[in-house]
C-alpha cells in the first residue's frame, strides 16, 4: 500500500486496539464484550497485514505463539467456569462468596468471573482470527 | 460414584483436552498422541461410569450454574443437562468408538501433516456428540449439534490436497448448514410461541396448548434431522463424505454423527418433547415412509458398488433405515408392546451398528493404508495376505447382515418382528433390504477370498495401533452377540420404558413445581 495508507495505518492500529480492549473489559457493563472486543482488535491486525503487506506479516506473525494463546484463551474460560465445581459447572463463586470481582454491581470490578470470561474469550477471538486472515493470505499461490 | 459429580466432567475434559493441544504439541509428535490418547480414555472412564450411574439409579438431572434449574420463580431459567438411559447408552458409544478411533489414528494418520489439527478436531467432534446425548435444553442442543457439525465438516476435508476430500467437504458443508438452520428456525418458533428452551417445561407448555406454530417447528425439526441421518432422499452427501474422509473419521461418521445428530436428536424431540402434544401415529407414519425409502434406496445401492468405502457408506444409509423403520413403528403403535418392541430393537440397532460399522470402516482404512486402494475389483484374495484383517471382516459383515451368533440378529429381530406383527408389508420391505444388504457384503467376502492379485501379495497385517482397536471391537460384537436377550431386557428395554415415560423427564426438572 501507498505512503498515505501505511501512514495512517500507523495512527489509527493502536486507536482500534485500544478500543477493542476497552469493549473487552468493559463487557460485563456495556454493549459487546469478549467476541465483540476480540474481532475488533483483529481488525486492527487484518489492517495491519493489508498495509503493511504479507512480508511485513511475516515477520510479526508466530503461528505456534498464536495457536498457543489461542488454546490459552479456551483453557482460562474453562477454568473460570470450573471455579465453583463445588456447587455446579458454572457457578459463579467469584461474585457470590468474593475474594475479588465481586464489588459494587456497574464497577469495573463486579461480576464474579464475567471480565476474566470476556478476557479470555477476547483473546480467543482475536488470535483466532488473526491466524485464520493469515493462513488465508499465505496460501501457496493464485495457481494450484 | 455418584453420578451427578462426574457428569460435567464429560464436556470438561474433551474440551480441557482440545483447548490444550495446541500447547501440548509444541512439546512434539508423541506427546501430542498421548495426550489425544489419555483425553479420550479418560471421557471413556467417565462415560462408562456415566452409564452405570444411570443404569443403576435412572434419570440425572444436572443443573448449570447452581443446584437447581428454577430460579426464584418456578420454572427451569438455567440450562439443564438431562440424562436418561437411552442418552447413557450414546454417551457410552460415543466414547468407546471415539477412543479406538483415536488409537487407531495413531497408525494410520501417520503419513498427513497438521495432526494438531486432527487431535484437536477429532476430540472436539467427541465432545459434540456427547453434548447432543446430554443436553436437556433446546438452544444448548442446537449448539452441540453445530460443534458436532462443523467439527465433521473440517474432518471430511482433511486431506484437502485429494480432489474428492474437498469435493465431499463443500458438498456436506452446505447441504449441513442447511439442515441445520431449518433446526434453527424450529428452535426460533417455538421460543417465539412458548418463550422457553428447557426440554421438559417446553413440554410442559406444549401439551397445555398445541398451536399450529409448534406442527411447522416439528416439520422443521423432522427435515433437518432427516438430514443429518442420511435418511433416503437426502443421503446423497453420506455417500460422498464417507469415502473421501480419513478411514478414523468415516469410522466415527457412520458408526456416531449420523446416530446421535439424526437419530438421537430426534427420538429425544419427538418422544420427550412432542410426546402426547402431536397425533403420533401421524408422525410415526411419516418416519416409516422415509425409512422404508432409506432401506431399499441405502441396501440397493450398496449391492452395485465398485469403491469399498462407498459401499459402506450406502450400507450405513440401509442399516439407518432399519433404526428409523424401529423409530416409526415405536411412534406408530406408541403405548403398546409392538411399538416397545420395535424402539428397543432401534436403540439396540444403534449400538450394535456403531460397533459393526466402526469396526468395518476401519478395516477399509487398513485396506487403503496397506494397499493404497479401495477398488474391490483390485483387492481379490486378500484372505492369503491379511488373515486377522479378513477374519475380522467376516465378523462384522456377518454382523451386520444379522448372523444368528453375533450382535446384528438380535437387534435386527426385534425390528423384523415388530414390523411383521405392525405390519406385514413392513416386514417384508425389511427382508428385502437384508437381502439386498447380504448381496452386498458377500459380494465383498468374495473377492477377498479368491484368488489373489499380484497388488495384494505385497499386503501384510497392519501395525498394533491398526490392529488392536479393530479387534476390541471384533471381540466386543462377539460377546454382546452370545448375550442378546439379556442385553436386550436389561438395558435396552429398560431404555424404552424410560424414553416412553414422559412424565418422569419432566417431572425431574420440574421436581413437581
Amino acid at each position: 500500500m501507498g505512503l498515505i495508507v501505511k501512514t495512517s495505518a500507523r495512527a489509527i492500529i493502536p486507536l482500534i486496539g485500544i478500543f477493542g480492549a476497552y469493549i473487552v473489559m468493559h463487557g460485563h457493563l456495556t454493549p459487546g464484550g469478549g467476541f465483540q472486543g476480540g474481532a475488533t482488535i483483529a481488525g486492527a491486525g487484518i489492517l495491519f497485514l493489508v498495509a503493511f503487506g504479507l512480508d511485513e506479516m511475516r515477520k510479526h506473525y508466530n503461528k505456534n505463539l498464536y495457536s498457543a494463546l489461542e488454546g490459552i484463551g479456551g483453557l482460562a474460560f474453562l477454568g473460570a467456569a470450573m471455579l465453583g465445581m463445588g456447587v455446579a459447572f458454572f457457578y459463579n463463586t467469584l461474585w457470590h462468596n468474593g475474594p475479588f470481582f465481586n464489588g459494587k454491581p456497574g464497577t469495573l470490578l463486579s461480576a464474579g468471573f464475567l471480565p476474566i470470561m470476556n478476557l479470555a474469550v477476547g483473546l480467543k477471538v482475536f488470535t483466532g482470527l488473526v491466524s485464520a486472515l493469515t493462513a488465508i493470505a499465505l496460501y501457496r499461490r493464485w495457481k494450484s | 460414584m455418584n453420578g451427578h459429580e462426574i457428569l460435567p466432567y464429560l464436556i470438561i475434559i474433551p474440551l480441557f483436552g482440545a483447548f490444550s493441544m495446541p500447547i501440548v504439541n509444541l512439546l512434539g509428535r508423541k506427546a501430542r498422541e498421548a495426550w489425544a490418547v489419555i483425553i479420550t480414555g479418560a471421557t471413556l472412564a467417565v462415560g462408562s461410569a456415566l452409564f452405570y450411574s444411570v443404569w443403576e439409579n435412572g434419570i440425572l438431572v444436572y443443573t448449570l450454574g447452581a443446584k437447581s434449574p428454577l430460579g426464584q420463580a418456578n420454572f427451569p431459567i438455567r440450562i439443564v443437562w438431562e440424562v436418561d438411559l437411552f442418552g447413557a447408552i450414546m454417551v457410552l458409544m460415543v466414547t468407546l468408538v471415539g477412543f479406538l478411533a483415536v488409537v487407531y489414528s495413531l497408525g494410520y494418520m501417520k503419513h498427513d501433516t497438521g495432526l494438531d489439527k486432527y487431535y484437536t478436531l477429532i476430540i472436539i467432534l467427541e465432545l459434540g456428540m456427547l453434548g447432543i446425548a446430554i443436553t436437556g435444553d433446546l438452544f444448548n442442543f442446537y449448539v452441540f449439534l453445530e460443534i458436532m457439525s462443523i467439527a465433521s465438516y473440517a474432518l471430511v476435508a482433511f486431506r484437502n490436497d485429494t480432489w474428492e476430500g474437498i469435493e465431499a467437504g463443500i458438498k456436506y458443508m452446505f447441504v449441513g448448514s442447511i439442515a441445520s438452520s431449518f433446526i434453527l428456525l424450529g428452535i426460533a418458533l417455538l421460543y417465539g410461541q412458548y418463550g422457553t428452551l428447557t426440554m421438559s417445561y417446553l413440554a410442559v407448555k406444549l401439551a397445555q396448548n398445541p398451536t399450529v406454530t409448534a406442527k411447522v417447528a416439528l416439520a422443521l425439526f423432522i427435515a433437518g434431522l432427516l438430514f443429518k441421518s442420511g435418511a433416503s432422499p437426502v443421503h446423497m452427501w453420506l455417500a460422498d463424505a464417507h469415502p473421501a474422509a480419513p478411514s478414523s473419521i468415516s469410522a466415527m461418521l457412520s458408526g456416531l454423527v449420523i446416530k446421535i445428530g439424526g437419530i438421537y436428536a430426534l427420538t429425544r424431540i419427538l418422544f420427550s418433547i412432542y410426546g402426547h402434544s402431536v397425533s403420533m401415529k401421524t408422525v410415526g407414519w411419516v418416519i416409516i415412509i422415509f425409512a422404508c425409502i432409506t432401506l431399499i434406496v441405502g441396501n440397493a445401492m450398496a449391492v452395485i458398488q465398485n469403491d469399498m468405502k462407498r459401499l459402506l457408506a450406502y450400507s450405513s444409509v440401509g442399516q439407518i433405515g432399519y433404526i428409523l423403520l424401529g423409530l416409526g413403528i415405536g411412534l406408530a403403535a406408541y403405548g403398546s408392546q409392538t411399538g416397545e418392541i420395535a424402539m428397543a430393537g432401534a436403540i439396540y440397532h444403534t449400538f450394535n451398528h456403531a460397533l459393526m460399522k466402526a469396526l468395518l470402516s476401519l478395516i477399509a482404512g487398513v485396506v487403503i493404508h496397506q494397499l493404497g486402494t479401495r477398488d474391490l475389483n483390485e483387492l481379490s484374495g486378500l484372505a492369503k495376505t491379511m488373515p486377522k484383517t479378513t477374519f475380522a471382516f467376516l465378523i462384522g459383515a456377518a454382523a451386520i447382515i444379522g448372523m444368528p451368533p453375533l450382535n446384528g440378529f438380535a437387534s435386527k429381530w426385534l425390528i423384523y418382528e415388530s414390523s411383521a406383527i405392525f405390519n406385514p408389508i413392513l416386514g417384508a420391505i425389511a427382508i428385502i433390504g437384508t437381502a439386498f444388504c447380504t448381496a452386498a457384503y458377500v459380494k465383498v467376502l468374495y473377492t477377498f477370498f479368491g484368488r489373489p492379485n499380484e497388488r495384494v501379495m505385497k499386503a501384510r497385517d497392519p501395525e498394533g495401533s491398526m490392529l488392536w482397536p479393530i479387534i476390541i471391537l471384533a471381540v466386543a460384537i462377539v460377546v454382546m452377540g452370545l448375550f442378546p436377550w439379556q442385553i436386550s431386557d436389561k438395558v435396552m428395554i429398560p431404555a424404552v420404558k424410560a424414553l416412553e415415560n414422559q412424565l418422569a423427564y419432566i417431572s425431574a426438572v420440574l421436581g413437581g413445581a
